[in-house]
Order: C-alpha cells, then structure tokens, then sequence
C-alpha cells in the first residue's frame, strides 16, 4: 500500500520527467480547457454509439472501452453499446469497423497493433490517415521484470550478465508475435546489450505471469498497470524501465540512458477512432465528448490504478496523428534491420 | 478448527445480509438461466452485470461473479441433455451420453445425474479450495509449464479417438479433422495468417462453440427432420425417473476419478472446465469395461463429464485468488471486479481482505449445494419441454443456435460456421465418424499448439527435452501407451471383421 501511495503521489514529478510532446495545457487535466458543454449537431446522437473493440471482453482494451464509454455517458448522457471482435490480432475489429456506415455513430477502440499492421503492410489500414483519431487516452511503458526473491540476479546489470553466461538458454515471456511492440523493443534490447535470450509468446496475460510466478521462465516483458498487483505484493521485481529516463515512482529502476542502451523506446497505447468520411459537425462533438471524457473523475480514477498518469496519457487529434506516424516509422525501421518483409 | 471458524464466519456473513442472500439467490438463478440458454451464457450474463458490481460491495460483486461460475457451468448441462444443445461447451460431452438417454427415453436421470454430480463435483471442489488455496496453487503454477500442459494435451488426445466413432481409424481421422481446422487463422506464436483465403474474418480462426452448436445441435435437427420425412421419427418418451443411490454407488470410482481430473485442470490457467469435461469423459470410457456403450446413452457418460466440469469451478478460483492469475474469460472479468473496487486479487487479498474471500468460498460452497435442490426442481418441470412437438421446437433449436453462434465475437462468419458444421455433421454422424472427435481436436488444438510452440522455446527446439520433465515423461508415456494400445485395438478388430468378410 505505501508503494502504491508513493507511486500515485509522485505521477505529477513523473510527468515533468519525462520530455514527451504533448499538445494540449494540462494544469490540473489535459482537456480542461475545452468547454464543459457542447450542442448535439442536429441532435446527434439520437440513438447509441457503438463502439467496436477488437479484443476479448476480459483485457486491458475491454476495461479502458467499458472506462471510456462510463465517462462519455457521464459527460453527455449518449448511451455508448460496446461490440467485441476479437481476433487476428485486431484485424478482424478493424476490419467490422470500416465496413460499418461512415455516419459518426460507430467508433473504433484500438491499440498499437493498428500501427505496427500499417507499419508491416501499407495495405492495412493507417490509423494517422484512414481513421479520424477522437482521443489516445493511454500510453504506457514497458518494464522488464523479475521474481523478487530470484537469488540469481536482482538488478539489471546481474541480470544481463546472468543472461550472457547462458549461452542463449535464458527466457523471457511477452507477446512476442511477429513484428509487435515486444517483439521489436526486444530486439533493440538485444541489440543494444550483446546478450541472446530466449523469447516465449504467451498470448493469455494469466499464463504470460504464472510462467514468472512459477519460475518456468527467467523474465518478463509486461508494462507496470497490467502487472501492478505482483509489484504491490512484492511478487515482482521491475529491474529496466523502457523510458530515456525511469519516472520518479521507479526511481531505483534504471531507465535506457541509465543503463546505457541508445534506443528510442516504443510506447503501447489506446484511443478511439471515428472513421474519416464522417459528418464534419458529428465528428467535431465527437472529438469533444471523448477528449472531455478523458478528464471526468471516474476516468482518470481509472487510469491512475492502470499506472496511466506516470506519463502523459493524453493526446488530442494532431497529437494522436503524430504520435503512431512517429511509431509507423520507428516500427518500419527495424523491420527491416529485422530482415521482415515490409510491404 | 481455524477453517471451521473462518467458514462459519463467511456463512454467517453471506447469509446475515439480506443484500448478500439476495445478490446469492440473484446469482443462483441467473447463472442457471443464462447458462442453460445456448445463445447466451454466464459469460454473457457476467459482461451484462460486470459495470453493475460497482454499485456493490467487493464482497457481494466478487461472491455474484463467483456464483455465476458455480451454477453456470451446471445449467448449459440441462440444454446439452434434453435437446443436444450443450449451453456451454464444457457441457459438450454431456450431450454425448445424456442426449442418447433422452432419446432412449431416460431424460430424467440424465439431468438427475447432472444435478447431483455437478453439485457433488461442486462442492468437493470448493471444500479443497477451501482448505488449501496457497500451497495447491504455488505447486501447480511450479510443477505444471507448457511441456506438461501439452503432454496432457496430447494424453487427452490419444484417448479421444476411442470416442463416438465407429472403429478407431475414423476416430483418429474425426481428431485429425478437428486438429487441421484448428489451425485457420493466426498462429499463436508469430502471428502468422493461415488458411485466411484472403478474408480478414478467417483471421480469426474457427471457433469452437459455432462448430459445437452444428455438430450436434443443428445436424440433429436435420437428422430428426430426415426421419420425420420418411415417417421413422419417434418423439423422446418422458420420464421423471431420478437415478437411484444404487446406481449412483455404482459410478463411484467414475465421480472420484472425475473430482480429480476436473479440480487438476482447473487449477492450471487457460485450460478451465472445457478440457476438464472432455477429460473426465475420456478417462471414463478408458477404464471402462463397456466402452462400446459410451455415446449411446450411458449413464456414467453423464457423470463423468458433469462432475469434472463443476470440479474445475472452484480450482479455477485457486491461481485467481491466490496470484491474481485468471484461467479463464469469467475468472479475468473476476479481476475487472476487483478492480473495480480497488482491489486486485492475489496474495495481499488473504491479507487485506480475508472477510472477503471467506464469504466467497462460503458462497460457492452454497452455490453448489443449491444446484441440489433447484436442479431437483427442475427435473420435474424442464423435461416437460419435451412435450413440445417437433415442428415447433426445430425452429427455435435453430433460432437459439444461430443466435448463440452470433453472440460468441459477433460475426456472421460464426453462423456459416454453425451451419455448415450443422451440414458436414449430418453426414458424418451417418458414416461412423465422431463429431465429438472432431470438436475435441478443434479445442485441443488451439490450446496444444500454443502450448507445443511455448515448449519448443523453452526446451531450446530440443525435443528430448520433454523427457527431462518427469510430469511431461510420465504423461508422454501414458499417451504413446494408450495410442499402441487403442491401435492394436482396432487391428485385432479390422482382422475380424475381414475374417467375416
């Protein structure tokens, strides 16, 4: 509990720590400035939004959708109904949500994914271009994590020198799929520190950290929210944020130019979308229902047990475009130092 | 006595707040329902009620989750009898056995044994979540990584072939079909698209639940309509019979045997009470002396299965309370309650919160046992579902299966899955082939080649890595024995027949 504490009272001297572009004020939230109320366009919405979420109704994307959606009603009283599409790794939401009517009552929850897609096949869609973003409500680091009572190492330093004395024999669990976020901040991980080490993909979040809990593997990859139980517990050991420098909350924890790896890290985050031939004036009240939604009290309430105030969270449309055209480009850059097809 | 004194303590809680024995009885029922309804589930009811937790207690959010679990996995085993619906798919192998017993007009002791054994199953089940949360969840998380889940992947499906089907070659061939549509969509490992044909919704592979409701649901359907064609249709006869102590003594050893297996799965993250139910039954038609009589109606079918799947509900809650690790869909909308609450489950909450999980143990433990007494109910007034005439209950059979199909991801790729399933399975129930082979390689084989994948790596692509794991050999060897075995089977068969011949 004091951990916690410590942790969300010092998300405001993290947030100066960090050196992101951010487009809006934030004095007290990001959005605060944009005006309490706004008219309905015509009315609109006169029956419920849908938001189409791409994953299962039980992660990380389903909570920040059901979180969203809360805050929206809150904010205007538009009923939102959330339609899951899980599968293909976000292929199969997208691809329901550009087929829906362009008319501004359907909306698009999507991750990353969407870039890295767009990144590897300039086929799929791209979310800065295709799509209209409403709000990035999320944007979080990466940690590598260990078991806290691990005798073999217990910092960073031990564990990469642990790692190279294994001769390629050491784990780490992630997501590691083709080209994912985990599987591209690995390799410059590697890269940047000599050291060979064994990449398990597992898909299910429960077994991604039973493998660590159980000691089937030597490390996990994982950002801070979706393991903050094991930290609160003590069960596990961050030993490397994936920041230039760790935020205060993670001061004992070196970050990349602590540790002496010259990367650009790579952030996993969430937004909503509309699509781009929407009405002008639906999308506008949109944008603002969803931006202002963003600093109701039960969202940011929500993001802060997510760890999502340690760094600004919030972009607003141009920010959210410049944010995954930066992370397309990073993405197609080791892609092909990765020797992937990118077409 | 602290285990007496912390139970009696979460008894006393649950049932000394009316808010509590309301949310309690709320649960029991809407678990039932909705699990009993194939086009909804307690996974439905669950994402329905999941913003509504806010507005309770922890204790009364996280014990409805809790109950939901309990009775929902009992309700789908009501539909999987009487019509071939399983209402879940870990009710799936109670249709093989329980739907015969209908036909052969043995309805009521059918659902009578669901109800007793999944409330034996239950209840056994939480006694030992109960009694041992930590320890068995520590053991299992250490003892059991992806070479031995696939080693028990593969035991499962070596004993499978002996299943539903007419000889043991179209047994293996109704697996093999199930393995190959396993493997539409991405890999599970790199992501890589396969068998898509260039659609984005093939992506996400084949599901299992549209192809369970086909398989059994719809091509009953069409087969009962076939036989009403040609004038040979014989409506189910009714009856209330419940199964007598006699014969429920008799099936001990199958209940024990079906506790362990159903709580062992349970514990294990990913794979719950689906796998839990078609071991269970595997295993049952493995020791069993009379393994032609399974799938035609054989009592102990029922048992196996409907003891299993209710033994993993409370294993499923160990790894979930204890680590804060969800085995499945229900138990990771579990986490979104405590989360709601500003909770996390895990070690700190037998700290922080052991009020709490002591309700909920008490709550499950309860839950349980009222599938006893609602399930008895039930028995003699659901089965009059049977009066109604074919005519009318084909169609809605069908409405609630497409819609069921529908409701699992929301797409009509789903429905034509369902049907064309429903098509395929019409044809290969008359030709000896076992659809429930066939359902059993499509969920094996999503789970198996992740976890096969997953050992690759960690086994450093060393395939005599297996054999330095003693749970991982013992199962491997398990498998390849019941494999020479089931084959020199069906050779001694084939012989015979060619003999006649």
């Amino acid at each position: 509990m004091t951990h916690c504490k410590k942790i969300l009272s010092s998300s405001a001297a993290a947030l100066a720590a960090l050196a992101l572009s951010v487009n809006a004020a934030h004095a007290a939230c990001a959005s605060d400035y944009l005006p309490a109320s706004n008219d309905r366009p015509g009315g609109f919405p006169k029956r419920a939004l849908t938001m189409i979420v791409p994953y299962g109704p039980a992660g990380g994307s389903a909570q920040v959708s059901q979180a969203m959606a809360q805050a929206v009603t809150e904010l205007t009283g538009a009923t939102i109904n959330r339609d899951h599409k899980p599968g293909g790794s976000g292929a199969v939401g997208m691809t329901a949500f550009m087929a829906a009517p362009t008319d501004g009552y359907t909306v698009l929850q999507h991750i990353d994914d969407a870039s890295s897609a767009h990144a590897r096949d300039s086929s799929q869609p791209n979310p800065a271009r295709d799509l209209i973003p409403l709000v990035t409500s999320q944007i979080t680091f990466s940690q590598i994590y260990i078991r806290a009572e691990d005798e073999r190492f217990n910092d960073w330093n031990s564990f990469v020198e642990w790692v190279k004395n294994q001769d390629g024999q050491a784990t780490i669990a992630n997501v590691s799929k083709e080209g994912s976020m985990e599987r591209v901040s690995m390799k410059l991980i590697t890269d940047a520190t000599g050291m060979r080490i064994q990449q398990i993909s597992f898909d299910k979040p429960g077994q991604r950290y039973g493998a660590l809990v159980g000691g089937q593997v030597d490390a996990l990859f994982e950002q801070p929210g979706d393991v903050r139980k094991f930290l609160d517990a003590g069960t596990f050991k961050p030993i490397l944020t994936l920041l230039k420098d760790a935020p205060s909350a993670f001061a004992g924890v070196p970050g990349l130019r602590e540790a002496g790896l010259d990367f650009e890290p790579l952030f996993r985050f969430r937004g909503f979308f509309t699509h781009k031939d929407a009405p002008e004036d639906r999308v506008r009240w949109l944008r603002w229902a969803f931006q202002k939604a963003y600093c109701r009290e039960s969202y940011q309430a929500f993001n802060e047990t997510k760890y999502m105030t340690l760094i600004e969270s919030f972009r607003d449309t141009p920010g959210t475009r410049k944010l995954i055209s930066k992370t397309i480009d990073q993405y197609r850059t080791v892609y092909k130092q990765m020797g992937l097809d990118v077409k | 006595m602290e285990f007496f004194a912390n139970f009696a303590g979460g008894t006393a809680a649950l049932f000394g707040d009316p808010v509590g024995v309301l949310v309690f009885a709320g649960g029991v029922l809407g678990g039932m329902l909705f699990g009993a309804i194939p086009g909804v589930s307690m996974l439905t009811l669950a994402a329905i009620l999941l913003p509504f937790t806010a507005h309770l207690s922890p204790a009364h959010g996280i014990m409805l989750f809790s109950v939901i679990y309990c009775t929902g996995v009992y309700g789908g085993a009501i539909t999987a009898i009487l019509f071939n619906i399983p209402g879940a798919p870990e009710n799936a192998p109670t249709a093989f056995d329980g739907y015969a017993m209908t036909r052969n007009g043995q309805a009521g002791k059918a659902v009578g044994a669901a109800v007793m054994c999944s409330a034996l199953g239950g209840v056994v089940s939480a006694l030992v979540m109960m009694a041992a949360t930590a320890p068995i969840a520590a053991w299992a998380i250490s003892a059991f990584g992806p070479p031995e889940i696939f080693a028990l992947v593969f035991f499962g499906l070596t004993v499978a072939a002996s299943i539903g089907a007419d000889n043991i070659w179209k047994g293996w061939l109704s697996i093999l079909a199930g393995l190959a549509i396993a493997t539409a969509g991405l890999d599970p490992v790199g992501g890589i698209a396969r068998y898509d044909f260039g659609m984005p919704y093939l992506l996400a592979g084949i599901h299992f639940i549209p192809v369970i409701l086909g398989f059994f649901a719809v091509s009953e359907i069409f087969i009962q309509a076939e036989k009403k064609s040609r004038g040979a249709y014989r409506a189910p006869e009714l009856s209330v019979n419940f199964p007598t102590l006699a014969e429920l003594l008799a099936h001990k050893i199958a209940v024990a045997r079906s506790v362990i297996i159903g709580f062992f799965c349970g514990i294990l993250p990913g794979i719950g009470a689906t796998l839990a139910a078609f071991m269970g039954y595997n295993e049952a038609v493995r020791w069993s002396k009379r393994r032609e009589e399974f799938g035609r109606g054989k009592l102990e079918g029922v048992i196996a299965s409907e003891t299993a799947n209710n033994a993993a509900t409370g294993a499923a809650m160990i790894p979930l309370l204890a680590l804060g690790l969800p085995g499945g869909a229900l138990t990771a909308m579990m986490v979104g309650v405590f989360q709601m609450h500003n909770m996390e489950p895990g070690p700190l909450v037998f700290i922080n919160s052991a009020d709490l999980v002591w309700v909920v143990f008490a709550a499950m433990f309860f839950a349980n046992l009222s599938i006893l007494f609602i399930g008895y109910l039930e028995t003699k007034t659901i089965i009059n579902l049977l009066r109604i005439p074919f005519q009318f209950l084909a169609p809605v059979i069908l409405l609630l299966a497409t819609v069921g199909a529908y409701a699992v991801r929301g797409l009509t790729l789903d429905v034509i899955a369902m049907f064309a399933a429903g098509v395929a399975g019409f044809f290969l129930r008359r030709s000896g082939y076992s659809v429930a082979g066939i359902v059993l390689g499509l969920i094996l084989g999503k789970i198996g080649e992740q976890v096969f994948a997953q050992s690759m790596q960690m086994l450093h692509f060393e395939w005599s890595g297996f054999l330095g794991r003693p749970i991982a050999l013992a199962l491997i060897i398990a498998a390849f024995l019941t494999l020479i075995t089931s084959v020199y089977r069906g050779l001694g068969k084939w012989r015979e027949s060619a003999r006649h011949v």
